[in-house]
């Protein structure tokens, strides 16, 4: 795939090859905000570090307005940064010879009426500089893998938006690009295509390439994902694997197994527990599975509270059938950082 | 180059993608296919139409004498007046009477066209002293039946050689236009290289800039405002901008590939043209493809303003918005400019120079004249210009350096005739300049010369003489008349009465003047015989020993002779190939005497015996603007349609003609050479003055006016803007000059023949290329710079 392409940048590749695909250093982004009232700046992206190696599957997560769309701007040169650093395999991301080497599927693609899937293809193919043979080639097998080879001469102004998708998927493809940037690539997919689509980025993620995914979709991010990081107002909140990243929480979650007296339900015991182990309620949960028998979660900072949690109910008499110590979900995780950084706010406004 | 190439193609695709492209295509079509059936057939040419008569007042009075004057009756004139219809018979008659009747032009071409089916009028023995026009003898000596065409062609050239100077020279051959084989009413009097430059230079650029230069570019912004603010929509630009290409680049592939609506539109049409002028008008001019990259470069003005509004307001309707006003702009500052032009620049420029002594006095294009007034530095006016009015002044002659003859002939701006004869104007240095009527002017008198004791005045018809010791006295006489009288209410030049005196001097004298004939005081020059309607030229002898006239094909010598009718004989004569209704120059430098036409070659002649000496080539798409023969026979001062004065000379020892370069100043309006001083004064660039030293060819001074208030505005104001803002409809005429393949076209402006006017090239194909450059130099400053 993409021999000629391949070749061609072997030598920057070699020059490269200890550079992470992605660098970014200190990057801060300011949007100059006017209004009536004056000048009124906006921070998107507030010292920012990030870096992603050849092979990492990379999960940017982040609520509405955490300066995600603003990284991946700045990725693709879109967007100057105010300052900082970022770097595609070690070259400045501004710089052509930089995104030769990016693919990039946009959440929302616009494709003009006029194109077919083919002819879209060979148009982006050209825009990336490659020759007309190899994008004939390139062609067949992208329509293929992408499920539209029997619709390739098809006006795209009658695509749905999962075809768009596909298609924004192959043009991505379509230079063999070591670096891949898919902002939401399953939106509008069906779950055939989703599953389609993670089984793509896997085989890439094989051959080696980065893959640079933005979603909103946390449980397919924590499927194919080998890090993650969570931007939270401007902010990396959090970086690494899931495990890692659950493993530098502060709170470690615990199921117990309780058998309850009948003069005692699990509110009471949660306000006794938020009390005496002065825990936030928010971080304890309860519910009934069999008459006196209830599941009863709570979230607790460290192995003393877990002792004092387990004091307490057997001195309310509660009989502990079972205790479990779990690992947080990728959802409880982003929960918890987006959480944490709500005391940001008084910095958004410089 | 690949990505920009591929933008640049996926235009094509999207602009063939396009409904409204389509809907032009077929509007195209649909114009073609309706010019297509359009053909032509040369025939000759037979029929009077009025535009044919050149002289009106001339027809009238001839023809009037002709019905009441019964020794004419076996004379041309009365033969043709007695086969005239009744009708108008009667009213020639009323007007040989004396009375004031008006006979419309095309009563007497009707009743001439009568004339030439039925030839019963001829007789060869009352035509043997008419003037045989070349044509003329040729279809004389035919026999045997002729064919209708040539029959009546031979009718109305014998109709033509009984009434000199009364028709304009019209070539041999006309034009009938067709359609889809049938005949059009209307005929053009013209022959077949006239009519193609009728084409070339009126009929295809009007077509072209109409459908290009308004209805494709208001179309084509229409249609691409859109294409930059939808390559801005976030799903579409993010991706082309992650693509290795630089940003700059990509907007300028999208820039013109926003042009290739209008290149799609444009080629179609204009190759359509061509094939039609090739095919059905047998006029092959590849260079009206060169209106496809001008339409497109036109387009590109707009679309450039449209693109940067794109570009900061991401809208395609805003896009279009303000390119309209742009384009309201363009329009409004052209308009103003044009006005400028009209009202205040092109008045003061100075049409004839005249040197007095050491007084520079000048008539301007405005009807006004003026001297320089060295001390000042400004031009003061004897007679005040004015853009919108209706006179002429006479080209001033020097008689000393303290005595100038010229005329105003009121209303005679357009009509060679004007409201009547005018009197000749004497202006005395010791009176400052101020004009002293004498002399009445033959009607229609153009131009005044000194030759020798005489001045001669050229008129419609005629050319005559009055003593200028006759000239004086008259002023000196009416002086103390007005004296007497006390009424000095005769203002300058005006006439009295229609320029007639009392009914006391008869009516044979009111037709003489009618007629153009000579008035009171001068007398006729030439045979009656040659015929002196434009176009012609006339070169004087100061010492009064010789003219030389070209008129119709012919150029001849006269010198004075001793008979008693005082009828300047001729010395030599010799025919010239080539259009006889092209305008023409003559002037004489030593012995040689330089001939000049349009598209024609320059031919040289001995003054003498007017023997061929030498021609050279008119250079490619030049027409000739003026001509000045130099004292001692040093050569001739060319000005040409490029606005440039050039030398030609006789090589010594050689017939050969030598064309030099361009020397002096640029926009040439006259040229006066002074043998004595051997100086020539050049007029450029409206009423600045060189005078260069033509022994050395050197500058000597240079005379620069001080700017009026108006002019100033112009200068500092006006002209900036007009650089500033592209001049897009200057462009129609760079159309025009690239059709025509010519430098200059000939506009209506006088009397005597069209003014020849200077193609706008450089300045708007400039200006406009500019503009595009700053506005795709900010807009991709913009696109690069800026955050999206």
């Amino acid at each position: 795939m993409m021999v000629s392409q391949a070749e061609v940048m072997s030598d920057s590749r070699d020059d490269n090859e200890e550079c992470p695909v992605v660098d970014i250093g200190r990057l801060e982004k300011r949007y100059s905000g006017w209004s009536i009232f004056g000048r009124k700046p906006i921070d998107a992206l507030r010292g920012v570090d990030l870096q992603a190696g050849g092979g990492d599957v990379f999960g940017l997560l982040g609520p509405n307005g955490a300066g995600k769309t603003t990284l991946i701007k700045v990725l693709l040169g879109v967007v100057k940064p105010t300052s900082g650093t970022a770097k595609l395999f070690g070259k400045p991301v501004e710089s052509v010879e930089a995104r030769r080497r990016v693919g990039y599927l946009p959440e929302s693609l616009r494709i003009d009426r006029h194109h077919t899937a083919r002819s879209a293809l060979h148009y982006y193919g050209r825009l990336s500089g490659m020759e007309t043979q190899v994008i004939k080639r390139r062609t067949d097998e992208l329509l293929d893998i992408v499920g539209l080879g029997n619709r390739d001469r098809e006006s795209v102004s009658r695509f749905s938006k999962g075809m768009y998708q596909r298609l924004g998927l192959a043009q991505a493809l379509m230079h063999d690009p070591d670096l891949l940037i898919l902002d939401e690539p399953t939106d509008g997919l069906d779950p055939v295509g989703r599953n389609e689509v993670r089984r793509v980025i896997e085989t890439l993620r094989d051959q080696g390439k980065t893959i640079f995914l933005n979603s909103h979709i946390l449980q397919e991010v924590e499927m194919v994902c080998t890090r993650v990081a969570i931007l939270s107002k401007g902010k990396i909140r959090g970086i690494g694997t899931v495990r890692e990243l659950s493993q530098r929480l502060a709170s470690e979650i615990v199921v117990f197994e309780l058998g309850v007296p009948e003069e005692l339900d699990g509110t009471d015991l949660m306000q006794r527990a938020a009390s005496q182990l002065k825990v936030e309620k928010d971080h304890l949960t309860w519910r009934p599975i069999a008459a006196g028998v209830i599941d009863f979660t709570a979230s607790l900072p460290g192995r003393d509270q877990l002792d004092q949690m387990v004091d307490l109910l057997r001195a309310e008499g509660v009989s502990i059938l079972r205790l479990e110590k779990k690992q947080p979900s990728l959802e409880e995780l982003f929960m918890q950082l987006v959480d944490d950084s709500a005391g940001d706010n008084a910095e958004e406004q410089p | 180059m690949i990505p920009y190439l591929a933008v640049i193609g996926d235009s094509f695709r999207a602009a063939y993608a396009s409904r409204v492209l389509w809907i032009a295509f077929v509007a195209i079509w649909i114009l073609l296919a309706a010019l297509a059936p359009i053909g032509f057939r040369q025939e000759y040419t037979t029929d009077f139409r009025s535009q044919d008569f050149y002289n009106g007042t001339r027809l009238k009075a001839m023809l009037a004498q002709g019905t009441v004057d019964e020794s004419l009756v076996d004379q041309p004139l009365g033969r043709i007046a007695s086969a005239l219809p009744e009708e108008l018979s009667r009213q020639l008659r009323r007007v040989g009477e004396g009375d004031e009747v008006r006979i419309f032009y095309r009563v007497f071409a009707d009743a001439l066209n009568a004339c030439l089916d039925d030839e019963s009028w001829y007789s060869k023995e009352a035509w043997s002293d008419t003037l045989q026009f070349r044509e003329l003898r040729e279809l004389d000596a035919l026999e045997g039946p002729l064919e209708e065409s040539i029959r009546r062609r031979r009718a109305r050239l014998r109709i033509e050689a009984a009434l000199p100077g009364v028709f304009e020279a019209r070539s041999s051959q006309s034009i009938r236009l067709r359609y889809a084989g049938n005949d059009f009413p209307a005929r053009f009097a013209t022959d077949k290289s006239q009519f193609l430059t009728l084409v070339n230079q009126y009929v295809l650029p009007v077509i072209i800039q109409w459908l290009m230069g308004f209805v494709l570019v208001f179309l084509g912004i229409l249609v691409t405002a859109s294409m930059i603010p939808e390559m801005l929509q976030p799903g579409s630009l993010h991706l082309l901008l992650s693509k290795p290409v630089s940003r700059s680049l990509l907007l300028i592939s999208k820039f013109f590939g926003g042009c290739t609506f209008v290149l799609l539109c444009v080629t179609q049409l204009v190759v359509g043209l061509f094939f039609i002028a090739w095919l059905r008008l047998d006029i092959w001019n590849p260079r009206l493809l060169w209106c496809i990259p001008v339409s497109v470069f036109l387009f590109a003005v707009f679309y450039s303003v449209s693109t940067l509004a794109g570009l900061i307001w991401r809208s395609s309707i805003l896009a279009i918005g303000i390119t309209c006003i742009f384009g309201s702009l363009c329009l409004v500052v052209g308009v103003i400019g044009g006005l400028f032009d009209s009202f205040v620049t092109r008045p003061d420029g100075v049409r004839n120079l005249q040197l007095a002594g050491q007084t520079l006095i000048g008539s301007t294009r405005g009807g006004g004249l003026s001297y320089w007034d060295e001390q000042e530095k400004v031009w003061s006016e004897i007679v005040e210009g004015n853009p919108l009015g209706m006179d002429r002044i006479i080209p001033p002659v020097a008689l000393n350096e303290s005595t100038v003859f010229t005329a105003r002939i009121r209303g005679g701006r357009f009509n060679p005739f004007g409201s009547g004869a005018s009197d000749l104007l004497v202006m005395k240095s010791e009176s400052n300049w101020v004009g002293e009527p004498s002399l009445r002017l033959p009607t229609s008198t153009t131009d005044i010369f000194l030759s020798g004791d005489q001045l001669f005045a050229l008129n419609a018809g005629e050319l005559s003489a009055a003593s200028v010791e006759e000239v004086l006295a008259e002023v000196s006489e009416r002086s103390e008349v007005e004296e007497a009288t006390d009424e000095g209410t005769n203002q300058l030049g005006e006439n009295d009465e229609n320029g007639q005196g009392s009914g006391a001097k008869g009516w044979l004298q009111k037709l003489s003047t009618m007629m153009g004939g000579v008035t009171e005081g001068f007398s006729t020059v030439l045979p009656k015989n040659i015929a002196l309607t434009p176009p012609r030229s006339l070169i004087v002898d100061p010492e009064g020993s010789y003219l030389v006239l070209y008129t119709r094909g012919r150029l001849i010598r006269f010198v004075p002779s001793n008979d008693a009718d005082k009828l300047w004989s001729i010395e030599s004569e010799k025919l010239v190939e080539g259009e006889v209704a092209k305008k023409s120059w003559l002037a004489i430098s030593g012995d040689v005497i330089l001939l000049v036409r349009e598209d024609l070659p320059i031919l040289a002649f001995d003054s003498k015996t007017l023997e061929s000496r030498a021609s050279l080539d008119m250079p490619d798409k030049l027409s000739p603007l003026l001509l000045e023969g130099m004292p001692n026979g040093r050569g001739f001062l060319f000005v040409a349609s490029d606005g440039l004065v050039r030398r030609i000379q006789i090589k010594e020892g050689e017939n050969d003609l030598q064309l030099l370069q361009p020397f002096g100043p640029d926009e040439i309006e006259c040229i006066l050479v002074d043998h004595k001083s051997d100086q020539a004064y050049i007029v450029h660039n409206v009423d600045r003055i060189d005078t260069y030293d033509l022994t050395e060819m050197k500058l000597m001074k240079r005379r620069s006016p001080s700017l009026s208030s108006w002019r100033f505005l112009d200068a500092y104001v006006i002209s900036p803007l007009r650089f500033i803002v592209p001049q897009t409809g200057e462009l129609g005429e760079t159309i025009e000059a690239i059709i025509s393949g010519e430098s200059a076209k000939t506009i209506l402006d006088g009397p005597d023949a069209g003014e020849i006017v200077r193609y706008q090239l450089l300045r708007p194909i400039t200006s406009c290329a500019m503009f595009i450059l700053v506005m795709l130099i900010t807009s991709c400053y913009y696109f690069s710079t800026r955050d999206f």
